[in-house]
This record gives structure tokens, C-alpha cells and sequence, in this order.
């Protein structure tokens, strides 16, 4: 019987959503094609996500711990996959596609001599491989891709799947992972962590993103507030990043971050193509500007024509009654 | 210090796109240097002016794709390798990074630099595709790139899911860059004038041991299609008041999010 193997981010001792959204996917592929589900694991404390994954239908269950899990580094993570799919054998390898994944995926892929379909909005088993549609052109027409062969990597963007549970008890496996960092030709110096990295872009579920409508430290203060409401994440066009008021993590569209929350608002940002390209595919989509001929109008669920100062007050005001009530 | 790009040609993405019976077709047949690899143009120059050295770009492209090197060139580039291949329909990345690695195995190098995706497919593989093939340490989406002749490593400073790590990666390696560390500067006409004068290596596959069969990464593009249109949205119209309360009305009841 062949497996599909779900490659599982971790961090803060947490599952990234992102992957749980895949792993219920691979759940129901497997299911349709007569495959077993497996989850990889890397990290820290590996065995405390077991139960997690269970609940989600992984059966088989491969952790390998290690403390230099505990941030990220490329050439771990690819020598710890490489032993995983070596002793498995998976015909798919999927993972949710976060900056860490797009850093291991091609070097893997090479290593096993595999087609790898990256970033896709959605795939398919089939008997020799997978069939995915990825976005390109910035995200403005979607490709039919397939990629033929006895093992194939896959990574899907977040957002595209629902996280489900089924659960199931799972067979753990945990893998030996014997490390000699000494000999490793890149080191990790340092993680600067930014001031709006306080809720993971790819993770959150309610995204409030400035653009250059937002103009000074009062504005920033309302986005602030509006994303606090929701615990959401803080995003930016790449026009008010490069103004400094937003730090360079905060950025979304083909150059940044991709992000499909299930909120997302634009707060006077135009919607410039490449903008677009990263938040397109977020579910419900609110748009506050002043120019009623911004062409964010054309992607916005709804639409707000005025003067994002003088609606978020009373927005946020609003809001904040409506969750009390909720 | 010699800093190889690889640089590659793409469609301008900005300009209309249309669908038809699954083909693409575009208003302009207009290609130009991929942003993410100009980035990577730009920061190789900025370290070889630096520490001394030299940039080459590499490219892999049919006959037209010529003007791409020669642009690469004229921002100061001193040579240019062209892997001439008229017909890269149905190239993957693991195509680009099979040609790119045959090229490369009886190369010299300190450091070789690629965009981090490209502007057309945004795939983003074949740089660490490429770097596994050569046995090269590599990092991917480096927004921060320097060279540190001390530890003779490059410094990348590489945008990761939450914050930027910084990580030292020995020479002979590969990163992959992001247009954000840089604007690409645009050649003067002095450097337009001298790029002709410069050396571009013109290699065909048969050259680097290969065929146009033997190159595939097992991936393939049947067709494209439109994304799933979006339903209509709703335009609101009022005061602030009356905005903020028409929307939390339709959050709460119609989209259920709140």
C-alpha cells in the first residue's frame, strides 16, 4: 500500500494551521486512492503533536527530535526529511507552503529525483502522480500542472483547504537523527523578530493590512487596533513598507507573504496587481478607500468609499460591541 | 570573488493576460529581464564593486533572449554566458537546474546567485534544485545579501515565516534573492555602449553533454484556466457612521466572521 507523507510545520509548540489544512486533505486523498496517511514531525518535542495528528487521520506518525529544530535551517530539515522518505517510500510528499518549505522543497526533490508541483491552489492524486492548478502570471490565470513519477512533492498555499478532524490512533514512529552540526557549511546567527511578527501571517485568520492611504503613527495606531480585535496578523503593501512605517515581514502580495485568511481587510491600499497576487484568494475581503475607483473595488467583497480616518473609530467601536455580543 | 547570476527572460507579467481554450495569449509578445534575478544582478555588482571581483550572468533562452543578457551587462556585468535553446516550452525547474548544474560542474566560482522564483511561474525551485545538484550550501529568499571576506561566507539575511534569520553560508555556495534588498539600477548609456563590446559564450546542450529529452523535471502544463471568478461584491455607501454600522451588519450576519 502506498503513502502519502504530510510534512507538519511546528512553532511556538504549536501545529501551523497551514499544515493541518494539508494533512486533512492527504486524508481525503488517501482515503479516494487507498493510501495511508503519514505525518513527519521535526522538531524540539516532537511527541507532544502526536495526539494533535491523530485527531486529524494521520496513522502513521514519524518524529524525529532534535534541538536544532528549534528554528529554522535548510540542510536539518532537508536531512531529516531525506531519512523519513527514505525508510517510507511515500508516493506523495506534501507540505504547506511557508517561507521555511520554500528552503527545503528543490533541494529535496533533487535529492530523491522527484517532480516537485510548488505553491499550488489545489491537487489531486492520481495513479502515477499528482494533478495540482497553480497560480501564475502574479496570480492572474491558474496552470494545469501534473507531476509524473513514483514520488512527488507537493506544496499548497494556506488557506486553500479546511482543517477537519477525523480521528484516528495512529502507529508512532520515531526516527533516529544523529546531527553533527560541526560540519555544516551554514549557520544561523541570528532571528530578528519584528514588532508586528506577533501573529503569523500565513496562520492567522483575520488579516488588517495597511497601504498607502495610511499615512502616520495615527493611522498605524488604528490598524493596530482593528487587528487586535480579532488577534489577527498585520499586513502591508510593498508601497508603505517601503516608507519604513511597516516592518519588511508585514508584506503581502508576489514578492512578500501569500496569505487567504478567512478576513482580510485592505485599509487604503489601491490594489495594484502585484498586491492582489498575495491576497486574492483571502474568503471574505473588505476594502476601506477613498478613491471609488481603486481597483481593490474589484477584488472586495465590501467595499468602503471614504476616508479610512474617520471610519475606523467608529469601525472598531462597532466591532468591538459586536464580538462582546457574539 | 566571481559572482555568477543566473538571470532569466520572462513575459511582462503586468500586461494583459487572456485564456483561451486553455492557451494563454498575451496583447505584447514584450519579455524583460525577470525583477528577481535584476535583484540578483544588483547585489552581485554592489559586492564586487566591494571586495574586488567580477559578475557574470548565465541564461538560458532562445536567440531573443540575447537583449536580456546584454541588458544585464550594460548594469555592469562583465561577461555573459548564453545557453542557447530556441524552443523552452515545457521547461520546469528541475529542466532549468539539470541545464544550469551541467553548466556549472567544471565552473569556478565563489558564489552563485538566482532570483528567488521568477515573475512568470513564481515557482521558486530551481535554485535549491540547483544547489543540490552541485553539492553547494545554499539559502532561499535572501532580502539582506553580504559577503564576509573574514569568514569567507556570504551573510543572507533571509525572510522567514515569523521575523528574518541571519545565516552564514561558506563559499563556494548559492543563494537565491528577493527584489527586496535592492533597486536594480538602470544602465546609462555609457554602460549600453560598452555591453557590446563584451563577451557572451553562446553553449548549446550539446555542448554540456545533454539532450532536449533528457532534461525534464516530470512536471507538465496541459493548460491554463481562469481563477474562479469572485461573486460580485457590494459597494457601501454613507457617512463613517453609517459605513462602519452597514458593515458590521453584513460581517456579522452575511459573512458570519465576526
Amino acid at each position: 500500500m502506498s503513502l502519502i507523507l504530510t510534512y507538519i510545520a511546528t512553532s511556538d509548540g504549536k501545529i501551523k494551521r497551514s499544515s493541518l489544512e494539508v494533512l486533512s486533505h492527504c486524508r481525503e486523498e488517501a482515503k479516494k486512492n487507498g493510501h495511508t496517511l503519514a505525518a513527519v514531525v521535526l522538531d524540539t518535542d516532537p511527541d507532544s503533536f502526536t495526539g494533535t495528528l491523530e485527531k486529524y487521520g494521520a496513522s502513521a506518525i514519524y518524529t524525529v527530535k532534535n534541538p536544532i529544530f528549534k528554528n529554522h535551517l535548510n540542510t536539518p530539515v532537508i536531512e531529516a526529511l531525506a531519512a523519513v522518505i527514505d525508510k517510507v517510500k511515500p508516493a506523495v510528499v506534501a507540505f504547506a507552503s511557508t517561507e521555511a518549505v520554500k528552503d527545503v522543497m528543490g533541494a529535496l526533490a533533487t535529492r530523491f529525483d522527484a517532480p516537485a508541483v510548488p505553491d499550488v491552489a489545489s491537487f489531486k492524486v492520481t495513479g502515477d502522480g499528482l494533478d495540482a492548478l497553480r497560480p501564475v502570471m502574479a496570480s492572474k490565470i491558474l496552470a494545469k500542472t501534473s507531476g509524473k513519477g513514483d514520488m512527488v512533492f507537493v506544496s499548497v498555499r494556506s488557506g486553500s483547504y479546511d482543517a477537519t478532524e477525523s480521528p484516528v490512533s495512529a502507529e508512532l514512529t520515531s526516527v533516529p537523527f544523529d546531527f553533527d552540526e560541526g560540519g555544516l557549511k551554514n549557520i544561523l546567527k541570528e532571528v530578528i523578530k519584528a514588532s508586528g511578527d506577533k501573529v503569523d501571517l500565513n496562520e492567522a485568520r483575520v488579516v488588517v493590512a495597511a497601504g498607502r492611504g495610511v499615512k502616520d503613527d495615527e493611522g498605524k495606531k488604528l490598524v493596530e487596533e482593528l487587528a487586535a480585535l480579532f488577534n489577527g496578523a498585520i499586513g502591508a503593501s510593498r508601497s508603505v513598507v517601503e516608507t519604513g512605517m511597516f516592518d519588511p515581514s508585514t508584506q503581502i502580495g508576489q514578492t512578500g507573504k501569500v496569505v487567504s485568511p478567512e478576513l482580510y481587510f485592505a485599509i487604503g491600499i489601491s490594489g495594484a496587481i502585484q498586491h492582489v497576487a498575495g491576497m486574492v484568494n483571502s474568503k471574505v475581503i473588505v476594502a476601506i478607500n477613498k478613491d471609488e475607483d481603486a481597483p481593490i473595488f474589484q477584488y472586495s467583497t465590501y467595499g468602503l468609499v471614504g476616508d479610512l480616518y474617520k471610519i475606523l473609530p467608529p469601525l472598531i467601536e462597532k466591532l468591538r460591541e459586536a464580538r462582546a455580543n457574539a | 570573488m566571481k559572482f555568477c547570476v543566473c538571470i532569466k527572460q520572462v513575459p511582462d507579467v503586468s500586461a494583459p493576460i487572456q485564456v483561451k481554450d486553455g492557451t494563454l495569449t498575451q496583447d505584447t509578445d514584450r519579455m524583460v529581464l525577470d525583477a528577481y534575478s535584476a535583484s540578483a544582478v544588483e547585489q552581485a555588482l554592489v559586492m564586487a564593486e566591494k571586495h574586488g571581483g567580477e559578475v557574470q550572468v548565465v541564461l538560458v533562452g532562445p536567440e531573443k533572449a540575447r537583449e536580456t543578457i546584454r541588458k544585464a551587462i550594460a548594469m555592469g556585468a562583465e561577461s555573459g554566458v548564453h545557453i542557447l535553446l530556441d524552443d523552452i516550452s515545457g521547461l520546469d525547474s528541475g529542466a532549468y537546474a539539470t541545464i544550469l548544474a551541467a553548466w556549472f560542474s567544471n565552473q569556478e566560482y565563489d558564489a552563485i546567485l538566482t532570483g528567488k522564483q521568477s515573475q512568470d511561474t513564481d515557482a521558486g525551485l530551481t535554485g535549491g534544485m540547483l544547489a543540490a545538484k552541485l553539492g553547494l550550501p545554499y539559502s532561499a529568499n535572501a532580502v539582506g545579501l553580504e559577503y564576509d571576506p573574514a569568514s569567507s561566507a556570504m551573510i543572507v539575511r533571509r525572510q522567514g515565516d515569523t521575523g528574518q534569520e541571519v545565516i552564514e553560508v561558506k563559499t563556494p555556495c548559492l543563494v537565491t534573492c528577493s527584489n527586496d534588498m535592492n533597486d536594480p539600477r538602470i544602465p546609462g548609456l555609457k554602460g549600453i555602449m560598452m555591453s557590446k563590446k563584451k563577451q557572451v559564450d553562446v553553449v548549446s546542450l550539446a555542448d554540456l553533454g545533454l539532450s532536449r529529452d533528457s532534461i525534464g523535471g516530470g512536471t507538465s502544463v496541459s493548460g491554463y484556466e481562469n481563477l474562479p471568478a469572485r461573486e460580485p461584491g457590494k459597494k457601501l455607501e454613507g457617512d463613517a457612521e453609517d459605513l462602519a454600522s452597514q458593515l458590521v451588519n453584513l460581517l456579522d450576519n452575511e459573512a458570519k466572521v465576526i
